[in-house]
């Protein structure tokens, strides 16, 4: 177990590593010098070399790279071209946004999409074609349109919750889950049909095991071969599914946080891309990297965990 | 925003009956046919409203009643209208002809995606499989790492660099789609590079790429439609959503996702702007779903060992049924009313017609009229090749058939009650307290997730109402029971620790820890290692005696027999074709099924791992919906003649109180002839049908049934 976990927090840092370097290259494959970008249009040729050369952008790719680098892990990220802020707080304070998103949705597509999965693989026939009619849908249709039908239905016909905007925790938890209400659950509907049509294959494949019939065999009650031994077979691709999902989420954020103006770490990727500014764009991805490895890494650890086959090994 | 491309969540497969028949002769991989994509009305409907839609859309510039930037000021924000079909937008731009004219763009796009994803991915799963382990290992490594990214963000960053150039961004979304698909089409392909006609091209010094392309590729083509169809619609999905946040085509060109963005703009005051291409960009990536869904339907479920609540409400009334027909329990007492006799008259067991819509099965029979006595304390063994229906005779005692099959005729009377129409809940009275069961696969028997002692003490506690301690040492007792020495730590451990002969012994014990008056026992021992197999034998041997529980012994093996059964019932494609005491049946074979089973195991010995399909009896057990009215082992039978053309009765045999089911049982005990083992040369054959003139008439067939078996039996050889 040991081994494994190190082998994985290596697979995670290789990860985060190629990103890394990706997005370095990425970025200086962008447009426009970082002094033109900064300074804008009409600067003059000799302003835009003096912020290049003070930025070290005439240094070699390496050099450029590893002291890029080297202050990155510091956990700074060099300065904004656009509004000459640092990335770093920029970025936390978007972190947040972004993770109560991520983290909202997920739980609710798991929770929803487990009940859902559940009951179409335990009660079949009608409520089984339903539901998968219903997943069916919900996976077709786009975050971003079923996001606008909800601000249509539940913030302008019947005003229950606040359109756009997001307010911080700190401020009013009340308000910060009213807030984040319409943005989750738009990115839940997709992620809980996932979740449920992997809920319900895994299920009606637990189902399928010889041990169920084993356990029939000794009068065990239905209600405990579903809720405890097939769910509990079925746990295993659950959790790896949900850990999919949750990278999707995680992406889906950025329309979530266009389409409700939540300044979140999407919005930041939006608007880094769209000006140009380079070291906001390697910061945004390197720092999403990071919690989607992470993330993935916990949930990871967490199917090996509920594998008896790993865990004794 | 990016899905990656989960190895197979999206539509799971049915617990259809078809799993139940025995499995058509199997190939590897899949390929590709059009009339699959009809196959269901989604699919078909899918199929139609992408041609319409890829058609209407390249002949856009000849139908459109408008041009995509005509603004109609009279019409702004409109909805539809008999000059706009689908109304306007906030310019007053005609939205049908902006949802046509930027079809075909998305389309296109969308299919680069297609190819590059599932062309990158194939490729790479073809050359892993070639290449052995370590390529295998590196490309998992990297497209592992690939798809634990967010891709959305690292698209967006691309676009930074790139700007908005959609076919090259499309490309580069299809390179990162692309792990996932490896990972779809890896295991298949492996299993297409290990064919046996794979090595066989290999001998012949066919290349490693033309192998991929000749042998691998051609089984992929269903996996890869299916894949492309789902990252078709995904390529669609991602298309709108970065044009919806303002990274699609230049200004002015519509594309599906900007327009819904400029509806979202209006959603106050003209919500219906929303519908039009929400709807037609939704239907499309239903459509392409809907294709892939349809083709990637794994055509041999297997079937749920816990039907449905809906399959059990169906079940139900299956019984009731069953129930209202059969003559009432009492007078079924009568007839065998002694206690703990299993008397089993005319079971009939059949695949549910109405069943998934599955082509194959529909109320096709398994096990026709079947009937059998066992007395208190004595084994009775069910004999006969796979296929024949005796495992299914022997799960509907424990009303455990599997879903999409039930009893559908006869009486199984036990105790002075009709199990065949017993509800759910009576036969929850009934399992592991009166009758238990051991399966063939003791590994898979046992659940992997918990304990050896949680599964063994939750059953002695459900069974037999006992304290938490009296419990933990009954386990023990039971565990030291069926042989196991160290019974304290086995408790401790989950299955998958153990082997294949302590996992059975511990099987046995889950079945004993009710105290059953029946075992039903399928093919116990055939799943073990050969020295496994004999103590295992001797203990349930000693167990029924010890306990002085009545055993059904389902078996294809007359070794097994021999050594374990009072009586034997042989079963040949759902029928009992003989029946009678072990001793006689064994010394004194009638039926020419028996005879052909004992020349394939002539001594009968325990150990003998006796093939699926055997080797003295050409052919195979016809599938079921093939079943003849007439004799149904005329087929492969030695003596099959004009006779054997007519329903067969089982009638007694003479000897003792034995029951046989041919017309020529007497004729063959008279003439006291055997069933000629295959490697005796054809002539003899035909001398044993000269002696008979009587049926001159059959020699042909026999002659074409001669001249057919040289081939087969090479064909058998082959493998060995
Ligand atoms: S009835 Fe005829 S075909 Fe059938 S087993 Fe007897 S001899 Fe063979």
């Amino acid at each position: 177990m040991a081994l494994f976990i190190a082998k994985r927090l290596l697979m995670a840092l290789a990860t985060v590593l190629v990103v890394a370097v990706l997005a370095f290259l990425l970025v200086h494959a962008m447009p426009g010098s970082p002094g033109a970008v900064s300074l804008g249009a009409g600067a003059s040729q000799e302003a835009i070399d003096e912020v290049n050369q003070r930025l070290g952008w005439s240094d070699s790719l390496p050099v450029q790279f590893f002291r890029w680098l080297g202050a990155a892990v510091q956990g700074d990220f060099g300065i904004s071209l656009i509004d000459g802020r640092s990335v770093s707080a920029d970025l936390a304070g978007r972190l947040p946004v972004t993770a109560s998103l991520a983290a909202g949705a997920t739980v609710l597509s798991a929770v929803l999409g487990i009940a859902l999965g559940v009951t179409a693989a335990v009660r079949g026939g009608v409520v089984d074609r339903i539901i998968g009619g219903v997943a069916g849908m919900a996976v077709a249709l786009p975050a971003f349109w079923i996001g606008i039908i909800f601000v249509y239905l539940l913030a302008v016909q019947s005003p229950i919750f606040p359109a756009t905007g997001y307010v911080p925790f700190e401020v009013s938890p009340r308000d910060w889950a009213l807030s984040l209400a319409l943005p989750v659950i738009t990115l839940a509907v997709g992620g809980a049909a996932f979740i449920a049509r992997q809920t319900r294959a895994s299920m009606l494949e637990a189902l399928q095991q010889e041990h169920i019939r084993t356990l029939r065999a000794t009068a065990t009650p239905t209600w405990k071969i579903l809720y405890v031994h097939a769910l509990r077979y079925a746990s295993l691709p659950i959790v790896a599914g949900i850990a999919l999902q949750f990278i999707q989420l995680f992406g889906g954020s950025v329309i979530a946080e266009q389409l409700f103006a939540m300044p979140g770490l999407g919005q930041a990727v939006q608007n880094s891309v769209s000006t140009h500014d380079a070291p906001s764009v390697q910061g945004v991805v390197v720092i999403a990297t990071v919690v989607v490895v992470a993330v993935n890494l916990v949930l990871e650890l967490a199917t090996k965990f509920l594998d008896p086959k790993l865990r004794a090994s | 925003m990016i899905p990656n491309v989960a190895p197979a969540p999206a539509d799971s497969p049915d617990p259809t009956s078809a799993a139940l028949l025995p499995p058509a002769p199997a190939r590897a991989g899949r390929r590709f046919s059009v009339a699959k994509l009809f196959t269901s009305p989604a699919s078909t409907a899918g199929v139609i409203w992408l041609a319409a839609i890829v058609l209407a859309s390249l002949t856009a510039p000849l139908w459109l009643p408008f041009k995509t930037e005509d603004q109609d000021f009279t019409a702004v924000l409109s909805g539809p209208s008999a000059a706009h079909w689908l109304g306007t937008d906030e310019l007053g731009r005609d939205l049908l002809s902006r949802i046509f004219a930027s079809a075909a763009g998305t389309l296109g796009t969308s299919m680069i995606t297609v190819i590059v994803a599932v062309g990158l991915g194939t490729l790479l799963a073809m050359l892993a499989a070639a290449a052995g382990e370590r390529v295998e290992a590196g490309i998992s490594r990297v497209t592992e790492i690939m798809m634990s990214l967010p891709g959305t963000v690292i698209i967006l960053a691309v676009i930074g660099a790139v700007g908005t150039n959609i076919p090259l961004v499309m490309a580069i979304l299809g390179v990162l789609i692309s792990a996932g698909i490896y990972r779809v089409m890896l295991g298949q392909a492996k299993s297409l590079q290990s064919q046996l006609y794979v090595d066989a091209a290999k001998v012949d010094g066919v290349s490693a790429v033309g192998i991929s392309l000749r042998h691998v590729l051609p089984g992929l083509t269903n996996t890869i439609v299916v894949q492309a169809a789902l990252i078709f619609a995904v390529g669609m999905l991602i298309q709108a959503g970065l044009a919806f946040i303002g990274f699609g085509p230049p200004i002015p060109e519509p594309s599906w996702g900007g327009m819904i963005q400029g509806a979202s703009q209006h959603v106050y005051d003209a919500p219906w702007l929303m519908v039009p291409t929400g709807a037609v960009l939704a239907l499309t990536v239903l459509a392409a779903n809907a294709i892939g869904n349809a083709l990637g339907k794994a055509p041999n479920a297997t079937a749920s060992h816990l039907p449905s609540a809906a399959a059990r409400r169906q079940r139900a009334k299956a019984v009731a049924a069953i129930a209202a027909a059969a003559p009432t329990a009492s007078s079924g007492e009568d007839e065998a009313g002694s206690k703990d006799t299993l008397s089993v008259r005319n079971l009939s067991v059949g695949v549910d017609s109405a069943g998934t819509g599955a082509d194959t099965g529909n109320g096709v029979r398994l096990v026709t009229d079947v009937s059998f006595d066992v007395e208190p304390g004595t084994v009775l063994g069910l004999v006969g090749e796979s296929g024949c229906g005796k495992t299914m005779t022997a799960l509907s005692l424990l009303g455990l058939l599997p879903s999409g099959v039930s009893v559908t005729g006869g009486q199984i009377l036990w105790n002075g009650r009709n199990l065949a129409a017993a509800t759910d809940k009576d036969m929850e009275g009934i399992r592991g307290r009166e009758i238990a069961l051991i399966s063939q696969e003791p590994m898979r028997a046992l659940d992997p997730m918990f304990t050896v002692g949680y599964q063994l003490t939750a059953a002695i506690r459900r069974l037999r109402r006992t304290g938490r301690a009296e419990t933990k040492a009954e386990a023990l007792n039971l565990l030291e029971k069926v042989g196991i020495v160290d019974a304290a730590r086995i408790l401790t451990v989950y299955p998958h620790q153990i082997s294949g002969g302590m996992a059975q012994r511990v099987a046995i014990a889950l079945a004993l820890s009710g105290r059953p008056r029946l075992l039903v026992a399928d093919e116990p021992t055939t799943a073990l290692d050969v020295t496994v197999q004999a103590e295992i034998l001797s203990l349930l041997r000693s167990l029924a005696k010890e306990t002085g529980m009545s055993v059904v012994m389902v078996t294809h093996d007359l070794g097994v027999v021999a050594d374990l059964c009072d009586r034997v019932a042989v079963m040949y494609a759902g029928q009992i074709v003989e029946n009678g005491r072990t001793d006689s049946i064994l010394d004194n074979p009638r039926h020419p099924y028996t005879l052909a089973l004992l020349a394939a195991d002539p001594h009968a010995t325990s150990a003998a791992d006796m093939p699926e399909r055997l080797a003295t009896i050409s052919g195979q057990v016809p599938q079921p919906k093939d079943w003849p009215t007439t004799c149904r082992f005329a087929a492969r039978c030695q003596f099959a003649g004009s006779a054997c053309m007519v329903p067969v009765p089982l009638v007694p045999s003479g000897t003792g109180e034995g029951l046989v089911r041919c017309v020529k049982a007497d004729e063959l005990a008279v003439e006291g002839l055997d069933w000629v083992a295959t490697d005796v040369p054809t002539h003899r054959i035909l001398d044993l049908v000269e002696t008979r003139p009587a049926e001159a008439r059959t020699t042909e067939i026999r002659t074409a049934h001669v001249e057919a078996r040289p081939a087969e039996r090479t064909a058998e050889k082959d493998p060995a």
